[in-house]
């Protein structure tokens, strides 16, 4: 049976605490919740999913090419229309020949992404990730955070869902979002939000044969940090039980990778007899009861930055101006899309001549001097500074004015990339490095790579590497 | 092969001139150096003309060259424009002597011109951002002044220089822009307003950096089987290098040294059948601090890591050695684009035939110029020779 090898969760370096917007607004609303991760600059969802994927592949070891299914869950996708699953895809290094699925519309969709998985043979990577917004003074917005979970599901994953269950009920506008709107909202009538949220996953659970009460950890659906705990005499479980399955407190409300987050927080602490409910408004459940033994977990969701409240606006570009009129350097998407070996995956190219490495592999051998093909060679993504600026606010070019605005000011260096035989066999690329806060970057440092936004233009967004400080 | 002689060379001032043409700028510059032709030059003795630009600022991408020239009344004679990013002029110089050594004209106008300042701080980003390398490079956020502070760090990491040991590039050529009436930025500036001005691009601060200017510049060239028609002065070209270089710094092998510059400077000492001992005075590419200190070692005047001894003992003052950036350099005097390298040779010329004002050297005989595009993608030297002062 199809179950659990790994789990990989990632949240965003910065955070918001609560005293911060009661400092700006007088209030909180975001019940129960201490402070939220905030997207960096050139984060989203497609960059937060990468990174819990990479972590999920590694923790269980499986090889990316042998992913036969990419299943991922969102309420917010950098597009409403635009599947992100190829581009994902490409960043991780998954096989063309691959079943894509996009769920989206209901917070529920992360479990609803798992329960798909299961049902399929083969290797299948689920995905959850999302970064929910409201309207500034409201207590979506005030809850919303942001984070990503990603299991591997495996023939013989060691970890096994043992029942499942879904229940439907129509409670028409507790949550939602019109089309072509980037705030969710709700009419905010407390008792019948609550009754929708209850009743449903109450039903669901209930339709378990697990008892809930015996469960090491429940992994409920956060909107905020008050809500799940309203459900625990329906569930039969106690605030400690359903505390053990949540990162609402401290990462605020992360929508459809809620559970999940709850799931690879409970997995890391130890506990393996588990129950997951994913809950979206309209109103439905997706109850699961997990024997979580044996799997393999990495996560990184610590924060390591706080913002003020002013600094939340830039980094989320409420308040920031934009690409200026004087436009910016052009890339066209298909030139983009020639080079996306490259900037998805740092595919080298070895030259046949003299055996130096090239990056990007075009053009004549930069040892040898030699213009003929070049083998295609995968780097490993750690590296070296070889030299290094910061651009502060005035010395970004056009089309990175946006990035400076929201984030301050960033480093940009030539980064020599580790060959596969180490960093004597490397090649030199330029890269932003990111850092968080004053740190600075010097020659010499060593730095891994990841996906980010690399700059929007005409509306599509160019993701591509930037390399991190090994040693945060 | 026939020698080359600079019979005029003239230039406007260089600076802030929003409300000038490139082409009235171009006339000004072709009106001074005509003037300073001995013996007078007419337009219709002029065979060719090679300018270089940028393409002033995207406002006229094709056929600019022709623009000017037909502007100055060189009515049906022949104008190619050469690009080179801020190369462009010192290019066009170099196909200039080409032009006269293959025996294909006689008389040679060779110049470069510039508006940039009337444009937003944003549209220029854009336009000079997008000479270097755009694709890899610029897509990492960076600017020539990003660039070149990548390669400052990689400078400094490697031999220990020093914000002071950078700033010492300023204060110098501020010091020499101060007495040239030609200058962009002609005051002075003390070791502490270099060293604790704003950052730019860290390391690199706001006196690290040379400003964007407007401006033109325009050199005569004969050849030998004519000089004497226009002048007495024998001010002859007597070695040309060039190279190119990859474009982005990542591709080359080096970061704290040009490699299209050392092999362009070589090229130049051998034609001309000198040795770096021989310069009397170098007009150098400055356009950020590195630049100069990475031009004194790839030039030959030190050996790598010794730009800032020079500089600390004087060596490079007027009155040292090897004085640099009489002119005040591109940090001071100015650098638009297209005519900085031109502009270069204007300073050699005036220094080479007593033109210098306060800023005269006593008696040089061989001067260099070095002028680079981008962060090193292209690099030529010209040595020129008072002929006078070696007999």
């Amino acid at each position: 049976m199809t179950g659990i090898e790994s789990v990989g969760a990632y949240a965003p370096r910065y955070r918001l605490t609560a005293e911060a917007v009661e400092e700006a607004w007088g209030q909180f609303h975001g019940a129960g919740v201490s402070e939220t991760a905030v997207p960096a600059g050139d984060e989203d969802t497609l960059t937060m999913a990468y990174e819990a994927a990479s972590s999920a592949l590694e923790a269980g070891e499986v090889d990316p090419a042998d992913v036969t299914a990419l299943l991922v869950g969102t309420t917010t996708p950098p597009n409403e229309e635009e599947a992100m699953g190829p581009r994902l895809a490409s960043t991780l290094g998954l096989p063309e020949a691959l079943e894509t699925r996009q769920f989206t519309g209901s917070t529920r969709v992360g479990v609803d992404a798992l329960a798909a998985g299961l049902e399929r043979d083969g290797t299948s990577l689920v995905v959850a990730t999302d970064a929910p917004r409201g309207a500034p003074d409201d207590e979506i917005e005030h809850a919303g955070g942001a984070g990503a979970a990603a299991l591997v599901l495996t023939p013989d994953g060691s970890g096994s869902v043992t029942e499942r269950a879904e229940r439907v009920e129509a409670f028409p506008g507790t949550r939602f979002r019109p089309r072509g709107s980037e705030e969710t909202t709700g009419l905010g009538v407390t008792g019948y939000d609550r009754r929708a949220f209850t009743d449903t996953v109450a039903a669901a659970a209930d339709d378990l044969e697990a008892d809930l009460a015996t469960a090491d950890a429940v992994c409920l659906q956060s909107p905020n940090g008050k809500l799940p705990y309203r459900a625990t005499g329906a569930l039969g479980v106690d605030g400690e039980t359903l505390q053990r399955g949540t990162t609402v407190h401290d990462l605020g409300d992360t929508g459809a990778a809620s559970t999940l987050l709850g799931l690879a927080n409970a997995l890391e602490d130890g506990h393996t007899d588990l129950v997951l409910i994913g809950y979206g408004s309209g109103g439905g459940a997706t109850a699961l009861a997990v024997d979580g033994d044996g799997v393999a977990v990495e996560t990184d969701l610590e924060g390591a930055e706080t913002l003020t409240y002013g600094e939340y606006l830039r980094m989320r570009g409420d308040v920031t101006p934009g690409e200026p009129d004087g436009g910016g350097a052009y890339v066209s998407v298909p030139s983009w899309k020639r080079t996306l070996p490259q900037r998805h995956r740092l595919v080298a190219g070895r030259c046949r001549q003299c055996g130096d490495l090239a990056f990007p592999p075009e053009g004549a051998c930069t040892n040898c001097g030699t213009l003929e093909e070049y083998d295609e060679v995968e780097l490993p993504g750690t590296g070296t500074v070889e030299g290094a600026t910061v651009i502060g606010q005035g010395g970004a070019p056009p089309e990175f004015v946006e990035q400076q605005a929201r984030e301050g000011a960033y480093v940009s260096a030539v980064v020599a990339l580790d060959g596969p035989d180490g960093a004597d066999d490397a090649v030199s690329t330029p890269a932003q490095v990111l850092t968080v806060g004053d740190k600075t970057v010097e020659v010499g440092d060593r730095v891994a790579a990841t996906i980010r936004q690399i700059y929007t233009q005409e509306g599509v967004t160019r993701y591509g590497f930037k390399m991190r400080p090994l040693e945060e | 092969m026939r020698d080359v002689y600079v019979i005029g060379a003239g230039q406007t001032a260089f600076g802030a001139f929003p409300d000038r043409s490139y082409r009235d700028l171009f006339a000004e510059a072709y009106e001074s150096a005509r003037d300073s032709v001995d013996d007078g030059i007419d337009t219709d003795e002029i065979d060719e003309a090679v300018v270089g630009s940028l393409g002033v600022g995207g406002r006229q991408l094709g056929l600019s060259g022709p623009a000017v020239t037909e502007h100055v009344g060189l009515h049906n004679t022949p104008c190619s424009r050469v690009e080179n990013a801020c190369a462009a002029g010192g290019f066009a110089v170099r196909q200039g002597v080409q032009a006269i050594k293959s025996g294909l004209a006689d008389v040679v106008l060779v110049g470069g011109y510039e508006v940039m300042t009337d444009m937003s701080g944003d549209v220029t980003k854009y336009w000079l951002g997008v000479s270097g390398e755009t694709e890899w490079e610029r897509l990492t956020g960076t600017t020539f002044s990003g660039v070149y502070a990548q390669m400052a760090s990689a400078y400094m990491e490697k031999y220990g220089a020093t914000n002071e040991d950078l700033s010492r590039v300023a204060v110098k050529n501020h010091a020499n822009g101060a007495k040239n009436p030609k200058a962009h930025l002609g005051f002075e500036c003390s070791l502490e307003d270099a060293t604790s001005a704003p950052a730019v691009a860290d390391p690199l601060n706001l006196y690290h950096c040379c400003p964007t200017s407007d401006g033109a510049a325009v050199a005569l060239l004969a050849s030998e089987d004519v000089v004497g028609e226009y002048t007495d002065e024998r001010v002859r070209v007597a070695g040309v290098g060039a190279a190119s270089e990859r474009v982005g710094l990542a591709e080359r092998d080096s970061y704290t040294g040009i490699s299209a510059s050392q092999v362009a400077a070589e090229t130049a000492y051998d034609r001309a059948d000198v040795t770096p001992e021989d310069i009397d005075f170098a007009e150098v590419h400055d356009c950020f601090a590195i630049a100069e200190l990475v031009a004194y070692e790839d030039l030959g005047f030190c050996e790598p890591g010794e730009a800032p001894r020079l500089l600390r003992e004087g060596v490079t003052d007027p009155d040292g050695d090897l004085p640099v950036n009489t002119s005040g350099g591109l940090k001071s005097k100015g650098h638009p684009i297209g005519a900085t390298g031109t502009g270069q040779v204007v300073e050699a010329f005036d220094q080479l035939t007593g033109r210098a004002g306060e800023r005269q050297l006593d008696d040089p005989r061989y001067g260099l110029t070095h002028n680079v595009g981008g962060s090193g993608g292209a690099s030529v030297v010209h040595v020129f020779e008072n002929e006078e002062v070696a007999r």
